[in-house]
């Protein structure tokens, strides 16, 4: 069913744009077209009524942010519209705060999908469940698509996805485009008691309001995305707005830039913590597990092959007893990994939508590299089973099928955590780290298993260890860089550092002196060329455990740059407080635990047989043409 | 589509397939919104929205109303009349008769034994007004106990008895329309944006079209006090002495309506001698308020052609709440303000129905504002109902807080509470359970089997709630709009009313009084003795109030005939002169001596305690505690404490911590803010075991309401915070 319009609506809830910019301010039309404008816009599978003469101009909503008074009507109104649980909300309200008892300010910002020119989340879905609208320029997301990796979540810098931790999926803002259809403003517009949300074709500035602009403390940058939001804040506020959630930043007003930059806020005082339960313990170990082994597995293989170049110190090793287990050994591994990154998923039996946004999205590319890198293992490995010619050359295909997706899987894992919206990872520092993973690990793998078949002669040890340590020296350089880079930067990335000086502050040393020893030890190694299992044993715990603790640090420390929270909700550190406690428990809370979702095998086999052949051929076409 | 996709999408959008629309006015505050329930194919209730063209909402609604049709299958409904020997015993399930039978027998058993008095009923401002005045038709009728009164006296009570010493009687002079009249508006401890949104939107909408100065008094720096022009942070319980101070200055300055006070008031004299005593300087040094604050305010309002005051329970919560309502009625009186648009003094009301208990209830005397002290009164009632008149009081009996005052001495040994749960809301909790542990028969009725009062009851019977009843109810601004069952009440609940006349029956075996069983025979009942008084809704019956989404009143049986039509809104009292409901017409001006009792904080506890309520919660979060969407923003208890005193105290935001008071501790979240001065706390009062823990609760002299807002904690640091996350989760069921 369509939305029903009353015959009274009231004149606050209608939309009334008459006129509207040729371009926006980053230089796009607003006029938006579409060579399947005439395919009509359906919602919810009816054909809607062609009335709005604003249809394919881009809409957004305009906050006066000096009127908000967290009255939470549109967060309430949205909810119960989209019948979203507790836990869930397309919209939502935090808060900034500055001054002194009694010149205090607050600043309320209600934020939902800006339904931006530039749509990473788009971009980064895997899965094509996201599409941008030429009808309002609505960015809107099928989560009968989305198969729950829950990347679109990470990219956007508004915290506009919602990923469903009990549903496994993400949903999102709809920009309401059924009451749009039949001229009525957005629920949460409609509901507002402060008059600070509004919503209209995007540059046209309503009735009453002076300014239009793209900047409020608390609102990320807006080169990401190019969002379609726009402000209204006349008063003068504090020179420090601090949030009142429980992430270190603030924000401090640049005089000579006329805005405020996050800044590191530190809440909690200096102390060190080791907090290795929330370290090891985060939902985000299945990325530890799968980075980890893929890059070790990957690693391993280009030494490996690099190495058994004619006369290359791993000759004799690839004709050796030891090659087969050690193919067996990274197949396992390799499996192991997948199967972790694809329990993760909030639909695991949706994987093969993985693929689906290659034209697009580094997860996607990520995936059909490290896919074919798995495949050309797998291939290498099964004719390594076989002496003879034909088999040698189908071999080498296999080989370079998966250097191919080393190569290509390996630059989109790195390509996909330079995010933006998440500066801690946005820094070279990744793909240093990756690829020193990939050295060490993958060295080590090829040295225990030498050691084990008493192939470790001084060349070989002089290889394995060299390369060891060249990628022990890559992440220690990389550190380096890393905090050269963020200690002194003003984003979210320098509280990240915090973050992990403070509550992970002695994980943090212990990694760095880990490191710094695996290091020596790998250097002393390779100097002497040495063969003794001691030796391996100890670079190989120091190693593993350094890279174990570099890995979870980087993925629980990371501080997107998301909107201000409110004192309980969307406050990280309040979630994790009622996880922790078992205040959760009450589905009233509005939190919800982390949780894995089962492989719906059924659900799986349903999908098949309820697709047409031409619409799995469809379906694949798409992956290459959009 | 954009980004070279060649697919559309699904456009996917919940649809809750709402059929059918019913109407009813909300049930949480008193701006009395109007809502429409929708209703799905199976006849669920699965959304809610403002009704378009009722003049009060205009089609918004807050939060709490946007999620309200949530409630009728929140968690804790009771579903089926439940009886035990002792409270400590389990419960055991029973019917109706049984259920109400004991009822009847222990009323009477402890009247007989003790005396009539001795049992006591304590109602509430939740409930529909045909409800409140069959309730006081059986208590006083009937069941004839003198000790029956509403939990008004924890809201309003101060509000009536301030109205009542200066204008003869209670009712709200003003309306919602006078924001548009006004040319300066004081709001004194009234933080419109969350107690009252869409109130505060109405005044929002006025002042985008016309400014005019906002002048806020409030300890805490609340939303509506950062968007005042002129915010005066006042020291807590000093209110009196700021009015003074602007009478002070406002007199001394000639700048009083000579003319109105000559013509509308009396007792100028004695004012202006008192008010004489609180010079600027003076005063100053008392309420926290510079001099020359105090002097722009008052030469701002009374220079002002049309100037109105609001308030809610930042003066009513107080030992001087009544006197802090008649300090509002002084200033709007001297400077002619009282019935002209845009000059009022407009109590803005707490629950849904206060007005309607305050009306119609007959706790505080008998129906529509008539007094057991007036011989007259007592007659025409007694002859209206049908008994004899003697049987009525001469003056009014206890109030609530007094009630659990008579318990606890030993006075009152049966109690009947109605949706109303003194476990959470009276001041002193640990002084309240020692009263509810001793009375020897209590009976709770309630929508929710899990309000905490129902652990001290030997009989529980299972209530409707809102929309599953009939019925109407009173706004702040005098306009009864009406409810209409949207579903029925859960299991074997039943309607309030239901059970009033089922226990009424019981009391009425000779049927000499009449009890009509439906709302709108009621109604028509109540008319007709509204007729010529000052709350006349003889002109009104539940088919125009649904048509024309509520009137205000009074709206006479004669208008009716006339064929005028009510107006949409901008109704108000005392608009001709020397109309007000002092026998000679004229308003008081009461002259206001300032005697601090109040607990002020010292070295022992050297932190005020101030309390009150978040815009996403309800009382006692029966309701709102269950519905997640609207509890997640404060799900549990916190305090806003200053961000210094936290560095002092190595407090660090989100630590709980302990406050302790005279009375007893309370644990707490901190949420270090600037919102709050460095010497105060505050606590939402919404939480079982929690601010009242700590209340003092002092009473008012003439309200008997309770100061809630004026005690001295201290806080003390939890080393075990693992420990203390346990047991503040423990303390309360939701």
């Amino acid at each position: 069913m369509t939305f029903i319009r009353r015959e009274n609506e009231p004149e606050y809830a209608l939309l009334r744009d008459t006129t509207a910019q040729p371009v926006n301010r980053y230089g796009r039309p607003i006029e938006l077209t579409d060579p399947r404008h005439d395919e009509p816009f359906r919602v919810n599978d009816e054909p809607t009524p062609a009335e709005n003469p604003n249809r394919y101009k881009q809409h957004g909503f305009f906050f006066t942010a000096d009127n908000c008074i967290a009255c939470h009507a549109c967060e309430a109104a949205c909810s119960e519209k989209n019948d979203n649980p507790a836990h869930i909300a397309f919209r939502s309200v935090g808060f900034v705060e500055g001054g002194s008892y009694p010149s205090y300010q607050r600043i309320n910002i209600s934020m939902a999908c800006n339904h931006c020119d530039n749509p990473v989340c788009l971009k980064g879905c895997p899965t094509r469940a996201y599409t941008k609208f030429a009808e309002y320029g609505a960015v809107l997301q099928d989560p009968d698509i989305c198969f729950g990796c829950g990347y679109c979540t990470w990219v956007c810098p508004y915290n506009a996805p919602q990923l469903d931790p009990v549903k496994g999926q993400v949903s999102k803002c709809n920009m309401c485009v059924d009451r749009l259809e039949v001229g009525l403003k957005p629920a949460c517009v409609a509901a507002c008691l402060g008059n600070a949300l509004d919503f209209g074709v995007i540059e046209n500035i309503p009735e009453n309001r002076v300014q239009a602009k793209t900047e409020i403390p608390g609102f990320p940058r807006t080169d990401i995305t190019h969002p379609n939001i726009r402000f209204q804040q006349t008063r003068t506020l504090q020179r420090d707005m601090q949030r009142v959630d429980l992430t270190a930043l603030k924000y401090h007003r640049d005089d000579k830039e006329g805005r405020y930059q996050p800044t590191v806020d530190p809440k909690f005082g200096f102390r060190r913590e080791w907090n290795w339960k929330k370290l090891l313990g985060s939902h985000e170990n299945a990325h530890i597990a799968f980075t980890l082994s893929v890059q070790t597995v990957m690693g391993a293989f280009v030494l490996m092959l690099g190495g058994s170049l004619t006369n290359g110190p791993m000759a004799s090793f690839a004709d050796s007893a030891a090659q087969l287990p050690t193919l067996g050994l990274m197949l396992l591994l390799m499996a192991f990994g997948l199967f972790k990154l694809n329990m993760h998923l909030g639909k695991p039996h949706r994987f093969y939508r993985g693929f689906y946004n290659l034209r697009l999205s580094p997860v996607s590319r990520e995936i059909a590299g490290v896919s074919a890198f798995f495949a050309g293992l797998a291939g290498y490995s099964f004719f390594a089973l076989f002496d003879n010619g034909l088999a040698a050359a189908v071999q080498g295909f296999f080989a370079v099928l998966a250097l191919a997706g080393i190569a290509f899987g390996g630059y989109y894992m790195y390509k996909l955590y330079r995010i933006p919206a998440r500066p801690f990872w946005d820094h070279p520092y990744t793909g240093m780290s990756f690829i020193g993973t990939g050295l060490t690990l993958g060295a080590l793998l090829l040295t225990g298993l030498a050691l084990a078949y008493g192939l470790l002669d001084t060349t070989l040890a002089k290889y394995l260890y060299g390369a060891a340590a060249a990628g022990l020296l890559l992440e220690g350089l990389g550190l380096v860089a890393h905090r050269i880079s963020l200690k002194p930067a003003s984003s979210e990335g320098a509280a990240s550092f915090y973050e992990q000086t403070t509550r992970y502050g002695w994980p943090y040393w212990l990694r760095n002196g880990l490191l710094t020893a695996a290091f020596a030890t790998a250097l002393v190694l390779y100097l002497g060329g040495s063969d003794s299992p001691v030796g391996y044993g100890l670079l190989a715990l120091l190693s593993l455990a350094g890279f174990i603790i570099s890995r979870a640090l980087f993925y629980v420390v990371v501080i997107p740059t998301t909107m201000p929270g409110a004192f309980f909700w969307k406050n990280r550190g309040f979630i994790e407080h009622a996880r922790e406690v078992g205040l959760a428990d009450m589905p009233q809370l509005g939190v919800a635990y982390e949780r894995h979702h089962p492989f719906r095998l059924d659900e799986l086999i349903a999908t098949l047989r309820e697709t047409t052949l031409q619409q799995k051929i469809d379906q694949f076409r798409r992956i290459f043409t959009g | 589509m954009l980004f070279g996709r060649s697919h559309k999408n699904p456009v996917k959008i919940a649809d809750k397939g709402v059929v059918e629309w019913k109407y009813a006015v909300c049930g949480y505050c008193s701006t009395g919104c109007s809502i429409e329930v929708g209703l799905n194919a199976e006849g669920r209730p699965v959304t809610s929205r403002g009704v378009a063209d009722a003049d009060v909402n205009r089609g918004k609604l807050c939060l709490k109303g946007i999620f309200e049709h949530e409630l009728f299958d929140s968690a804790g409904r009771g579903t089926v009349p439940l009886m035990r020997d002792h409270w400590h015993d389990e419960w055991a399930t029973t019917d109706w008769d049984t259920a109400l039978d004991r009822l009847h027998d222990e009323i009477r058993r402890i009247q007989g034994q003790y005396g009539r008095d001795s049992f006591a009923i304590i109602s509430t401002g939740q409930m529909l007004t045909e409800e409140f005045y069959t309730l006081g038709k059986l208590t006083r009728g009937l069941i004839g106990t003198n000790n029956y009164d509403g939990n008004t006296t924890l809201c309003m009570a101060s509000a009536v008895s301030g109205y009542k010493r200066s204008f003869g009687s209670d009712g709200p002079p003003g309306c919602y329309e006078d924001f548009e009249h006004t040319d300066c508006l004081i709001a004194w401890g009234s933080n419109l944006p969350e107690q009252h949104p869409i109130i505060y939107w109405r005044l929002k909408e006025a002042m985008e079209k016309r400014r005019f100065p906002l002048i806020v008094v409030d300890p805490r720096v609340t939303m509506l006090a950062q968007f005042a022009d002129i915010h005066l942070p006042i020291t807590p319980g000093t209110d009196v002495v700021l009015q003074n101070a602007l009478m002070h200055v406002i007199l001394a300055e000639g700048l009083e309506d000579r003319d109105y006070i000559e013509a509308n008031t009396t007792g100028i004299d004695e004012l202006r001698a008192e008010v004489a005593k609180y010079d600027p300087t003076t005063a100053s040094r008392i309420c926290g308020i510079d001099e020359d604050t105090i002097r722009l305010v008052a030469r701002t309002f009374a220079r002002a052609p049309a100037a109105m005051q609001i308030w809610t329970m930042g003066i009513n919560q107080s030992t001087h709440g009544s006197d802090g309502v008649v300090g509002i009625n002084n200033l709007s009186l001297i400077t002619g303000n009282i019935g002209k648009p845009g000059g009022t003094s407009l109590s803005i009301t707490g629950q849904c129905n206060a007005m309607g208990t305050r009306e119609w209830s007959s706790c505080s005397g008998l129906p529509n504002y008539r007094l057991l002290e007036n011989p007259e009164d007592r007659k025409e009632i007694a002859e209206f109902w049908g008994i004899d008149e003697e049987f009525f009081p001469k003056k009014r009996g206890l109030f609530q807080t007094d009630i659990y005052h008579a318990i606890e001495a030993g006075q009152i040994k049966g109690l009947w509470l109605i949706a109303t749960n003194p476990m959470s809301s009276l001041p002193n909790s640990a002084r309240v359970r020692k009263a509810m542990e001793k009375l020897e028969f209590c009976c709770v009725q309630d929508c929710y089997q899990d309000s905490e009062s129902a652990q001290y009851a030997h009989v529980f019977l299972p209530a409707g709630t809102w929309a599953e009843k009939e019925g109407v109810m009173t706004n702040t601004e005098r306009r009864i709009n009406v409810v209409k069952p949207v579903t029925q009440p859960p299991g074997e609940a039943k309607p309030d009313l239901w059970i009033f006349n089922q226990v009424a029956k019981r009391f009425n075996s000779d049927g000499k009084v009449k009890f009509p069983e439906t709302a709108p025979e009621i109604f028509l009942e109540m008319a007709s003795i509204s007729k010529g008084r000052l709350a006349d809704i003889s002109g009104m019956n539940h088919e125009l109030l649904e048509e024309k989404r509520g009137v205000q009143w009074p709206y006479t049986e004669e208008q009716a005939k006339k064929g005028e039509e009510p107006p949409r809104g901008g109704k108000r009292l005392y608009t001709e002169p020397r109309t007000f409901r002092h026998p000679d017409g004229r308003a008081r001006l009461i002259p206001l001596p300032f005697i601090d009792n109040n607990e002020v904080p010292d070295e022992k506890y050297p932190i005020w305690l101030n309390t009150g309520r978040l815009i996403e919660h309800w009382h006692g979060r029966t309701k709102t505690g269950k519905i997640g969407n609207n509890n997640k923003y404060s799900p549990i208890p916190f305090i806003e404490i200053n961000p210094d005193l936290c560095a002092e105290m190595g407090i660090r935001r989100g630590d709980y911590v302990r406050l302790v008071s005279r009375r007893s501790d309370a644990i707490v979240m901190a949420q270090p803010t600037q919102r709050v001065p460095r010497n105060m706390v505050f606590l939402p009062f919404h939480f079982h075991d929690c601010a009242n823990r700590l209340t003092l609760g002092l009473l008012d002299p003439h309200s008997r309401q309770p100061a809630y807002k004026q005690s001295a904690v201290r806080i003390e640091i939890l080393e075990d915070q693992i420990e203390a996350a346990r047991l503040s989760k423990e303390m309360r069921a939701f």
